[in-house]
This record gives structure tokens, sequence and C-alpha cells, in this order.
């Protein structure tokens, strides 16, 4: 992955600001995504398992799909009216 | 890789812009977390009804603006 150096264990590593810059972000990111999946699971837990049975139903099943999709939906739309554009 | 190469300016400037998205991405979490309550109610459909999508817009700038009248509200006292 790293191009530009041959890492052994112990020695410092060349890395450049770029590169340091962009692990950064993935790392944020998979936070973010992180956080993200644990508030909807949450919601669509509410939402949509409301009566628990011995195992998940089809109208169970979709509800979390069609639930997963409003909540991605209702980000956007928050998103979009407090800072406009399209966030990511 | 020195630490004094995590303290450039140009470091610095991208630690700044990292932590606005932060906030950025924090502020519509918690707003899209607080509206979705308060709009969306039963299950969930295929999309939202113009209702619910209007809701959860006037929500966010609801939102916006009592934290703004709060603010005030703090400051007068």
């Amino acid at each position: 992955m790293d191009s530009f150096s041959s890492p052994s264990p112990g020695s410092s590593q060349q890395m450049s600001a770029q590169e340091l810059k962009n692990k950064l972000q993935s790392q944020l990111a998979l936070e973010y995504a992180q956080q993200f999946l644990e508030t909807v699971r949450g919601k669509c837990f509410e939402k949509c398992i409301t009566k628990p049975g011995s195992s998940l139903s089809g109208s169970e099943s979709s509800c979390i799909s069609r639930c997963v999709d409003r909540y991605i939906e209702a980000t956007g739309i928050i998103s979009k009216t407090l800072f406009g554009g399209s966030q990511h | 890789m020195d630490l004094s190469e995590l303290n450039t300016p140009e470091m610095q400037r991208f630690y700044s812009e990292e932590q606005q998205r932060a906030v950025v991405t924090e502020t519509v979490a918690k707003v899209t977390s607080e509206c979705w309550d308060k709009c969306v109610s039963g299950t969930p459909g295929n999309k939202f009804s113009s209702g619910e999508a209007s809701c959860l817009s006037n929500c966010a700038q609801r939102f916006v603006e009592t934290n703004m009248l709060i603010w005030k509200k703090l400051q007068s006292m």
C-alpha cells in the first residue's frame, strides 16, 4: 500500500503529508460510518421490531431496509437545509 | 516522519478543515436524530410523504433558531 517507502517494524516510516492526510481522513470516515450505523440501527430497531419473534420476519426485514433508505434520505434533507449543497 | 512534520502550516490547515467537517457531521447527525423522532411516525415507507419531508426541513430550521434564541438569552443574563 505504501509505495513511498519500505517500512520494517520499528523503523521510522517515510510518509508524505498527503499520505498522512489520506490516512487520517480514512480513519475519520470509518468512525463517522460507525456512528451512523449505530444510530440507524437504534432508530430502525425501534421502528421495525415492535414484537420480537423467534426469527426476523420478511416484513421486518423489508421494514428495516426501507427504514435505512429513509434515514439516509432524512440525513440528506437535514444536511441540505442546514448547510446547503450536497454534503457527504 | 518526525513529529515536526505533523505541525506544519499545511497540516494545521488540514486539521482545521477536518475539525470543521466534524462539527458539520455531528450537527447533521444530532439534528437528523431529533427530527426523525419528531417527524417520522409509524413504519417507514418507500418514500417520505410531503408532510414528513417538509416536517424534517422545518425541524432543522427551527432547531437552528432555537439554538440562536437560547444563546441570545443566556448572553443577556
